[in-house]
């Protein structure tokens, strides 16, 4: 279980003030949960799953993942990004492994290891390609399957196919159904996207802004396995513009901060 | 027979393509060999019409003269002992620079550490540094080899320590998410991605070493190059003395070209990544 406890996070200003860009945020995602955050820009979220992963520390609160605080970095957590950041000097398999690199193996051991997982998300015949000369959706696909390949408890996903076009972010959308699945692993999921946050997850955290907070958990009450036809049910709809309801007083505020 | 001429249709549009890609490609080295072309033309001109040949001489005499130049052994000694001190000295300022540049940009502690150093190297001119070195370590290797070292070496460090430290932080990020030692961090992200900002420092290092060993000649009693450049002013002969410079401008250039190839080389997912973006 991952706890987020009384989260709060001040930047200061360049004139000598304080920003205050999350505040007492409080919530907690289950083990194997598909667990969605939404908010405009600028409400932290991107921020909070940096907490989570350990790369951005809060100025008050915690985070506990089973027990124990976060204090870096672990193990047990894998992060996919919105720009996929890929190695662009390493070919695909390599990249796979990375993250299997960098907790030790040689590189030989790691590019072996990846196999599988290229596979997993149907990239089998470009292990030997290099980042530029995929699509930005088979880039992704090589961030996912580099999150993967670490045999992460946690995968955090920080608006991985907010980069993407829209058919190819419906296919990643489904494709990444598949995988979760059958991994059955804890996810994180920040996004913008209404429809995609409803879609993927078990539960929906809404986020208010200036400063960020905990505006609504939303449970997503539709039967799994899910298939496109889910998109069309009532349920769906009721959820989606009952988000929009909730985010629409937030955006268009013309005072609104530089998103993040 | 609608298919045959579209096929035809595209084959055309092919060829053209194909010659409008390869002129575009070739157009600037029909303009830089047209101006250097036209220089030689102006020099050659220019030096027939002189009433003498002690003080210009035209192009073809010292291509002549640099081409019976290199046929005596003693062109090629004094090349020798112009070219080993250069070797160590620009070798170990690629290798010292590196070093540094990477500890200067990885380590903030270390860039303050070394900054009036490094800022005192950059400002002065390093001629000027020559009366010491021959005072120090006379006019033996050691002095040769420590002025070109301390010509390339400043290029080589900064441009590695802004390589370091300009790297993409979201890669950073990234291999921080994976929880690897820093060590690690730096051999498989920070070091492959400072690349590009290394190479770009052997090359201007390089040139720099050049200029390096040409000073050492001229500046230091000669021995190698410079006593042939020296000789040959003493007695006017101008069309060797020409031949002796455009030998080493022809070292220069080719040591340049080659640091621009691997340059270009190892940097080359950086180009692709930009072309692609």
């Amino acid at each position: 279980m991952i706890e987020i406890r009384e989260i709060g996070r001040q930047f200061n200003t360049r004139d000598g003030g304080t920003f205050e860009a999350l505040k007492d945020v409080s919530f907690s995602v289950k083990d194997k949960e598909f667990f969605s955050i939404i908010g405009p820009s600028g409400c932290g979220k991107t921020t909070l799953l940096k907490m989570v992963a350990g790369l951005v520390r809060p100025t008050s609160g915690q985070i506990v993942i089973d027990g124990s605080p976060v204090s870096g970095p672990g193990n047990d957590r894998a992060m996919v990004f919105q720009h996929f950041v890929l190695l662009p000097w390493a070919d695909i398999l390599t990249n796979v492994g990375f993250g299997l690199e960098m907790r030790g193996l040689s590189r030989r051991e790691s590019r072996e290891a990846a196999r599988p997982f290229l596979d997993r998300v149907g990239l089998t015949g470009f292990a030997e390609h290099y980042p530029h000369e995929l699509s930005g959706g088979m880039q992704q696909r090589v961030g996912l399957a580099r999150a993967l390949a670490v045999s992460p408890d946690i995968l955090l996903m920080d608006e991985p196919f907010g980069a993407l076009d829209a058919q190819t972010r419906q296919l990643m959308q489904e494709d990444l159904m598949r995988i979760w699945d059958v991994e059955q692993k804890t996810v994180i999921f920040v996004t913008h996207s209404m429809d995609e946050a409803a879609y993927l997850s078990d539960r929906v955290l809404v986020m208010d802004t200036h400063p960020g907070k905990v505006r609504e958990v939303l449970d997503v009450p539709l039967p799994r396995p899910r298939d496109e036809a889910v998109r069309t049910t009532p349920v769906f709809n009721e959820l989606t513009s009952h988000m929009w309801h909730e985010l629409r007083g937030m955006i268009g505020d013309p005072t609104a901060p530089a998103p993040e | 027979m609608v298919t045959d001429q579209a096929a035809g249709a595209t084959d055309v549009e092919l060829t053209l393509a194909a010659r409008g890609g390869s002129s575009s490609r070739w157009t600037p080295w029909l303009f830089r060999i047209g101006s250097v072309g036209l220089v030689l033309l102006i020099w050659e001109l220019y030096g027939r019409a002189q009433d003498t040949t002690l003080f210009f001489v035209p192009f073809t005499s010292v291509v002549t003269a640099l081409w019976e130049l290199v046929q005596t052994t003693e062109f090629w000694d004094a090349f020798r002992q112009t070219f080993i001190p250069f070797i160590w000295g620009w070798l170990l300022s690629l290798v010292v620079g590196i070093f540094l540049g990477l500890l200067i940009g990885r380590f903030p502690a270390f860039d303050a550490l070394t900054k009036p150093y490094v800022t005192f190297l950059n400002a002065l001119p390093i001629s000027t540094l020559v009366p010491i070195a021959v005072i120090l370590f006379g006019i033996g290797y050691p002095s040769r080899i420590l002025i070109v070292f301390l010509f390339g070496v400043i290029e080589v460090t900064l441009n590695t320590a802004a390589g370091v430290r300009y790297v993409n932080r979201d890669l950073v990020e990234m291999g921080e998410s994976f929880n690897g030692t820093q060590w690690r961090l730096f051999r498989k992200v920070i070091l492959p991605a400072s690349v590009p900002g290394i190479m770009a420092g052997v090359r201007i290092g390089t040139g720099r070493a050049v200029v390096g060993m040409v000073v050492v000649e001229i500046l230091l009693v000669a021995v190698g190059m410079g006593r042939l450049i020296l000789r040959y002013r003493g007695r006017f002969q101008s069309a060797e003395l020409y031949a002796v410079v455009l030998a080493l401008i022809l070292f220069g250039i080719l040591l340049q070209v080659l640091a621009r190839r691997i340059e270009l080389r190892a940097s080359r997912w950086k180009s692709e990544m930009e072309q692609v973006a």
